[in-house]
This record gives structure tokens, sequence and C-alpha cells, in this order.
């Protein structure tokens, strides 16, 4: 048993990298073929960026990704009530006034702005056209009037470029939810039939403090989020289980083994970095080897400044200088001892 | 619909000339104007009613289709004015004259409503379809049965009788084309279409008859391979002639020095020995019917040194000359077909040489049905080791049968099957795309089988060549059209062991022409270094390219020399004599040397 235990163990000396690298790499070019006649079923993956654009944007290490998103999932004592999460989702559930009104109407004379209310927008939140004006009065200390669904701020200038922008500022104004929360929408776990609520956005961190919202399980696909606001060993987590995720939806069958080595490589350091020119490759110890990847000139300048050594440790410049690289049957070297060399004694 | 622009804007080749009050009745009358005569048939015209515009065209580089006009739901070409067409009283042209038929262009097509036989002519019906084959392209409608396969393997058969040898020009054995490929025995396809028999190309057919069986030959038919039959290959089939040529010209160089033709100087610059020049006559040329083999020299040409100094330099009494001949390259040989040589118009004597060599189907080479159904030839068989049927018929080429379901190129079994129909029965049979119907045509062509004494679906027991042993399943035998392509084995194969270097880097050169090997790129580099094969890595990368023992200074890790009159190593930098020799890669020795170049000063320090 312990020697078939050990038979899996991976051996010194075994180039894991390289080998990650292929088995991520090898199914990733037929991802680009893939996603053209991509159907898609109604989930996730409607909404949020996948395949090829979602594994460069992971492993580029981007700040933010394109749509990002988040679960929130809620304490024992609400989650099977509807209502009870709906009150959740009303409390997050980000709204400004450019998602109810396609314009305003200035007046420069009168020194008002009116913006009228989309109805149909209006009836699919629990916003009423008075609440409206009044959020909008007190955000902006200016008086509001209502007809219909017709709001008129009145400002208390007549100065055109400070109606413009007050015109401008009055439709970014978050009239509900959290600032910065994004939408905020109820779904339903099919499984334990739980429900749960799933934004637009990846501020986690002003939704925490929410009371009934269990902060054991929330989740982004902001991998950056995850580590502002869980740590390094989250963000590891988080990007093996994105990375994990992407190959599933791909119906691409990598060892999960080759994800985690990735994400543990770009974790390792204690923050997150990408794969490439300022991240891992830009790194490396070898003089050589950067500046065989890019920017030569640039690195051996540099090393000449600094008087670097090259260790010649690596896999690129020993196979650059002709030597025989220090990995699988290279690991190895013979070494004997002088004294023990002259104990030999030559046969007569 | 909703009208984005209220003004109809009238568009001339995608410019804005104007606008008209109601662009549907502009463009009527434009287009009656064209049928009058009294505007360029050329002009096509077009009404977009969701952008409310007219868009005119004009410029050169439209496709144009010719159509037949209908009016009021009745065709204008009428029956007696087919009479007249057939009794040659009137012509196309005529009829073009007349505004019965008209060309529309891309554009056009979308304000048309064409029919596409007469009986589905209604009252909305703006045009009809001469004929159905009309909406394919020549090549495509030489093809039998195209309707029968998917559009891509139709393109794909187009392409390949491009790529076919046959017999291009009956004046080949006159001329000088560059290249020429001359299929031995070219037959005309026994299934054929209306289009190939009006349009003559069968007096240039492209192919041969092949008796075809759908089977498995002992794996050597997988993945596209196909199987020939030695005997046939023996009797002449898919034989061709290829003619290549080899030209030389005496240029004038400026300075009044000329090239001249003739068996070059043993003291000559790149002389390449003189059994190299032994089939050259003494004019420096090679005769008509001599044959000849890689490296032998056609046409021997001197010519005057590359840079001028060289002769003006030893007292001028002797030019130095350089040796500028025209050789076979490697893997190539023939025999010298005929020799022509002639002049420039700038007045230099130009010589042309026709090389042929038999080009016999060997494994390698490629064959084509008409249907996108290609193949390279895996295994010639004896005839005594193919299948045979209970009459004693081989086939020519076998097959896999895996070919066909997963491409739906139906349209192959079907030729098959019409083909032996065809055969049997003496008769030319018509494959015309659009006429007739699949289960009619397989009952006629099953009833011509069954007369003949055959199964009626082309099927056929037969029996293993090697054991005898009859073949559990029946074996659908018949007769296609193949095409043999010129990309053969012959023109394309290449070794190399050892070979020429690159004189920068000392790395072997890449490419057929310079006897290159095939570059062992980064992707395989990685492959290497995954597995951990070090020391494979090594000999690829370094002793199988361009290795260089460098003496490397102990003292400055500068890199130094050997002095062989005084029998020391030396440093040029720190003067020392204690080197080490290393064998590294030339590129990293050519590294460190452009390193120095841009003033770094790269030091290697050695470990024992």
């Amino acid at each position: 048993m312990a020697e078939e235990k050990n038979a899996f163990k991976i051996t010194p000396g075994e180039p894991v990298g390289v080998i990650a690298a292929q088995s991520i790499g090898e199914p990733g070019t037929q991802m680009i073929l893939r996603l053209f006649h991509f159907a898609g079923v109604a989930t996730e993956s409607v909404i949020a960026t996948a395949g090829l654009p979602r594994l460069v944007e992971l492993v580029d290490a981007k700040k933010k990704p394109s749509t990002p998103f988040s679960y929130v999932y809620l304490e024992d004592k609400v989650k099977n009530s509807f209502e009870k999460v709906a009150e959740i989702v009303k409390r997050i559930d980000e709204i400004k006034v450019r998602d109810l009104a396609k314009r305003t109407v200035e007046n420069f004379s009168k020194g008002t702005i009116k913006a009228r209310l989309d109805p149909q927008v209006l009836d699919t939140t629990e916003l009423t056209a008075k609440g409206v004006a009044s959020k909008i009065g007190k955000l902006l200390g200016v008086e509001t009037e209502t007809e219909g669904n017709v709001i008129t701020a009145k400002m208390h200038t007549k100065n055109l470029k400070e109606i413009r922008a007050g015109s401008v500022k009055l439709m970014n104004l978050t009239v509900n939810g959290i600032e910065g929360a994004g939408k905020a929408v109820v779904r339903q776990d099919l499984k334990t039939g739980e429900f749960y609520i799933l934004t637009a956005d990846s501020n986690i961190d002003l939704i925490l403090p929410i009371e009934g919202v269990d902060r054991s399980r929330i989740y982004t696909n902001d991998i950056f989020k995850i580590y502002q606001v869980f740590g390094v060993e989250a963000a590891r987590n988080a990007l093996a289980m994105e990375l994990k995720k992407l190959m599933e939806e791909q119906r691409i069958d990598v060892n999960d083994r080759h994800l985690l080595l990735l994400a543990d490589a770009m974790t390792f350091s204690g923050g997150i970095k990408n794969v490439g020119r300022h991240g891992l490759s830009g790194e490396k110890l070898s003089v050589f080897a950067r500046a065989a990847y890019e920017e030569t000139v640039k690195h051996l300048v540099n090393a000449a400044a600094f008087g670097e050594v090259d260790p010649m440790k690596g896999v690129t410049e020993n196979i650059l200088a002709g030597k025989q690289i220090l990995l699988g049957t290279g690991t190895v070297s013979l070494a004997i001892n002088k004294d023990d060399l002259a104990k030999i004694k030559p046969k007569k | 619909m909703a009208q984005i622009n209220k003004k109809c804007y009238v568009y001339l080749n995608g410019r804005i000339i104007g606008y008209v009050a109601d662009g549907e009745t502009f463009v009527k009358e434009i287009r009656n104007g064209r049928r009058t005569g009294i505007v360029s048939g050329e002009v096509n015209i077009v009404y977009l009613p969701r952008l409310n515009a007219v868009h005119v065209n004009t410029d050169a580089g439209r496709v144009r289709k010719p159509y037949v006009v209908v009016e009021n739901g009745v065709s204008k070409l009428t029956s007696d004015m087919v009479e007249k067409l057939n009794n040659k009283e009137v012509d196309f042209n005529y009829l073009l004259r007349r505004g019965v038929i008209e060309y529309l262009d891309v554009e056009e097509e979308e304000n048309s409503a064409v029919a596409m036989s007469e009986k589905d002519i209604t009252q909305a019906t703006t045009h009809l379809e001469f004929d159905l084959t009309s909406i394919f392209g020549f090549t495509v409608n030489t093809v039998p049965f195209p309707e029968y396969n998917s559009a891509p393997r139709i393109g794909m058969g187009a392409s390949f009788s491009k790529q076919s040898e046959g017999l291009y020009q009956t004046n080949f054995n006159r001329r000088f084309d560059s290249r020429g490929y001359i299929l031995y025995y070219p037959q005309v396809p026994i299934v054929n279409t209306s289009v190939y028999r009006t349009s003559g190309i069968a007096s240039h057919p492209s192919g041969q008859n092949f008796i075809v069986a759908l089977s498995s030959y002992y794996g050597y038919n997988m993945q596209d391979a196909v199987v020939l039959n030695k005997g046939a290959v023996d009797r002449g089939l898919g034989r061709s002639m290829f003619y290549k040529i080899y030209s030389d010209e005496e240029r004038r160089y400026p300075g009044g020095q000329r090239d001249v033709f003739k068996i070059p100087a043993a003291t000559a610059e790149g002389y390449l020995g003189e059994h190299a020049y032994a089939k050259l006559s003494e004019d420096g040329i090679i005769e008509p019917e001599m044959s000849a083999d890689e490296g032998d020299v056609l046409i021997g040409k001197m010519a005057p040194p590359r840079f001028l100094e060289e002769s003006i330099g030893a007292g001028g009494l002797e030019e130095k000359r350089r040796d500028d001949s025209t050789y076979l390259k490697p893997g190539e040989s023939g025999i010298i077909d005929e020799v022509v040589l002639t002049e420039s118009p700038s007045a230099t004597k130009i010589v042309k040489v026709r090389v042929r060599s038999l080009r016999v189907p060997e494994n390698g080479d490629k064959f084509a049905s008409r249907h996108g159904q290609k193949g390279v030839v895996a295994l010639v068989v004896p005839q005594e080791d193919m299948p045979f049927s209970e009459n004693g018929i081989v086939p020519d080429l076998i097959l896999n049968p895996h070919s066909i379901p997963s491409r739906l190129t139906f349209g192959h079994l079907l030729e098959e099957l019409a083909g032996k129909a065809g055969a049997l029965s003496g008769k030319m049979a018509d494959g015309t795309a659009f006429t007739g119907k699949s289960d009619e045509r397989i009952s006629e062509y099953g009833k011509l089988l069954k007369e003949h004494g055959f199964g009626e679906f082309g099927t056929e027991q037969m029996y293993d060549g090697i054991t005898g042993e009859p073949f559990h399943a029946n074996i659908f035998v018949g007769v296609a059209y193949y095409n043999r392509l010129y990309h053969m084995v012959s023109n394309k194969l290449q070794v190399r062991a050892r070979g020429p270097v690159q004189i920068l880097t000392h790395q072997p050169t890449e490419g057929k022409s310079r006897q290159g090997g095939l570059r062992f790129g980064e992707m395989e580099r990685d492959v290497l270094v995954g597995y951990g094969a070090s020391l494979l890595l090594k000999e690829r990368l370094l002793e199988q390219s361009d290795m260089a023992p460098v003496l490397v200074c102990n003292k400055c890790g500068n890199i130094g020399y050997h002095d062989y009159i005084k029998r020391v190593d030396v440093c040029p930098i720190c003067g020392g004599s204690d080197l080490q020799e290393v064998k590294m890669s030339y590129a990293f020795k050519l590294l460190i040397d452009e390193i120095k170049s841009i003033h770094i000063f790269p030091r290697i320090r050695l470990k024992s």
C-alpha cells in the first residue's frame, strides 16, 4: 500500500511547471475555436465573461473582471424566506436615477432640472416618484416637486455651468440600495431550496456588514476583491476555483493540480502576480532568461549597471548557452571524493 | 416599415448624387430604360426600402449573372423565341438587347423574386433562372450529382480538379511552361454533366475512370489513404509526365562585361568538378535525350566576378571568372526533352532546357475524386493480392468506406453506381445537377446493372486476394472518375543528416532548396523539458546544431583563442594563457560578442 502510494508521488526533478503549462495551454487552443459556436444556456455564463477572454483575465491578474458579480448567501434564519431575502435585496440593490429616467430636461431661465421617470421601470422597483424626489432633494440639498412621474429639482442657481453639472450629478445619484453594490436580484438554489442574492458588482466589503449575510459563504469572481477582504490564501483558492469553473464550463478536462500550481505560482509571493513581463516571467532570477523573454536590451543594460551574476540554474539560460538543463535526468550529478579516488589501486 | 430618411437619397457607386421623391418608381423607370436600351445594360439599380435609398452601381468588378425577365407573371422568353434560338435565327445578345434577358448584380438581386422554373412563376415573380445549373460556377458544374453532396465538399472537389494532371494543352511538347504535368491516357468521365459536354473541356480531360471498391484493405487505407492496384499502375493508370524548364540568360553588365555560355574552365571560381560538366556539348549546353541526374549541369555559364576590383587585380592578363552554371538540384532527375536557344528583347542569348521525367504513381502521391474525396497512396498492391469479384474484376483503387458518411459526399456513391451502369451498357451517364430524383436514378441504374448480371445496388461478392476466402459482406464496387493531383512526393521529399549551415549563427539552414533541416522549435523544446530528457535536449539543440569549442580565460572570464604558431592559448584582454576549452552554442558566443558591442562586458566564470 505504502509503495503504491509513493508511486503517485511526483519525482524530484520533474518539471511540473512545464507540464502544467502544457496541460492548460493545449486545450486552451481549442477554446478559441469553440467560443464561436457556443449556444449558451440561461446560466451565469450568459452574464459573465467565460472561455478564453476570462482565462486571459485571470492569468493576466486584471484588477477588475470585465463582468464582476458576487453571490451573497444568507444566514439560516432568513435564507428560506423569500420575503426576508427580498427585504435584504431592497437594501442592497443599487438603483440610480439614470436607471429610472432616460434623460433630464434643464431649464436655465428657471434654474430647474426635470427628469421623467419611466413608469415601466419604476414599476419593477418598489420606489415611488415621490420617494425618489425626496431622496434626490436630500442628497442634492435642493427642493423638489413631483408631478405624476416628472420630478423637478429646483436648483439654487441659474448659472448654466452649475445646472449642467447638477444634471449629471442628479443622474448618477443612488436613490436606493448601497452605492457600488450593483444591481441585486434574488435567486433560489434549486438543490437546497434556499434563497440567495446575486449582485452585478464585486464590492463584497460593502455587503458584508449587512445583517443576515452569511460571511463565510459570500463569493465573488473578483480575485483582487477577495484578496483585499480575505487575504492571499483566499485569493489563491478563489483563483484556483475560478480556473476550475472555467475549464468545466468549457468541458475541458484539466487536472486540478495543474490549476492549483498556477494559482500557487501567482500568489506565493503574498500578492497576486500576473504571468508575463510584469509578473512571473519578469521576475526570473536569470538575466538571460529575462532577456530571452521580452525587452532584451533593458535587462542586459540593467544587469551590467548593477553587476548582476547569472547563476545559470534555470532552463532557458542553460539551453541558451548549450548546457545540460538541471531538470529531469539533469537533476543528478556525480561527485567523487578525491581521497577515495586515490585508494583505487591500478591493476598490475 | 419605419423609414429612416424622409428623402430618398440616390447613391451612384456609393456616393450621394441627389435624391428623388419616390425611390421605388424611380428604380422601375431606370429598369424599364435598361430593358428598352435607353440605359446601358451594365447599370444595376436597387431600391432599399429599409434605408429608403436607391443604390446605382456602374463600376467594374461586380459579379453579375443573367436572368430571364418576367413581367406580370409571364416570362419574356416565349416559346417561339426559343424556337428561333434553336434555329439560330437569333442569339443571346439579341435577347439581351430586346430586354428578354438582363444581368443582375448581387445588390439588385435583393429587389428580385427569382423563379426556379417556369411553373413556379407567380404575379410577384420578377425573374426566371435559365437553368438550375446556372446557380453553380463552371468548375462545380463539371462535378456530377453535386446536389447530393455537402456544400464544403463541392467547393473542395472544385479546387482539387484545378490541381489535377491532364492534357492541359495539346501542344504541350512545343511549349516552354515553367512546369507542366501531362497525364498518360487521359479519359473523358463516364459520368459527366451537360456543362462538361458542351464546354469542350472534354477535349482536355484530366483524369481516368477508376474501378473503385469501398472496402478496407488490411488497415492500409485508414484515414484517407488509398490502396492502388499494381497491375493497373503498370498498365498506365495514373501515369504522368512531369516537365520542368531550366533557363538562363547571357547577361550584360556595366563596364562591357558579359556572361558566356560555355563549359567553365577548371580555374573558375565555384567550379563544380569535372564530372558535373561531363554531359555538356561543346557549346556548354546539354544535348536533348541525355539523361540527367542531380548535380548534373544543364547550362554551363561563365560570369564575370561579382566585384570589379577582382578582375582588374593581377596584371589583367587572365580575367578571373566565376562559374554560374545551372544544374539539377538534389533529388531532381530526368531526360532532356528539348533545348531552345533564343534571344531576349535586349539581344542577349537565352537558353531554355526542358527536362522531362516519368511519374509512375507511388506511395505518397495524391489522388482525388470530383467530390472532394482526396487520398494519398499508402500501398501499391500486386494485382494477385487485391480482392477480386466473382467475375474476376479487380478494383484499381480501394477507398475506405469511412470516408463517406461523415463527409456527406453521397454524390460519390451515385457516381460510382452511374459509372458502373454506364460502363456496362456502353453509354455515358448524365450527372447534371438538379435533373431527376435520387430514387429514380438508383432504380434506373439498378435496372441496367441487373440486365448485365450485377447486383442492383452496386454491391458484389468479393474474395480476399491473399487468402482466397470470400468476404462476409458484399462490397460496393463502381466506376468513379479520379484525378491525379500534382502534389507528388518525388517533388517534395527531403532528408538531411548533415548539410549546410548558416554563416552568421552556424546553425543548420532551413528549407528544402537549401537542403535544410526541420526546425526543432520552442514548443518542441518544451516537450523535451517536460519529459526531463535533458541529454536528448542538449543533443538536439547543441550537438546537432551549432556546438562550438570556445576557449574561456580562467582569470578574466573573456573568450580567447589558440595561437597555433606559438602553441599557446591567449586571452586578448588580460594577456593570460590559462584558458579552458568549453563547448557552447555558437549562438551564445555570438550573443556574448553582441553584448560586448553595446559596451557591456560579460565575464564567464567557470566551475569545475
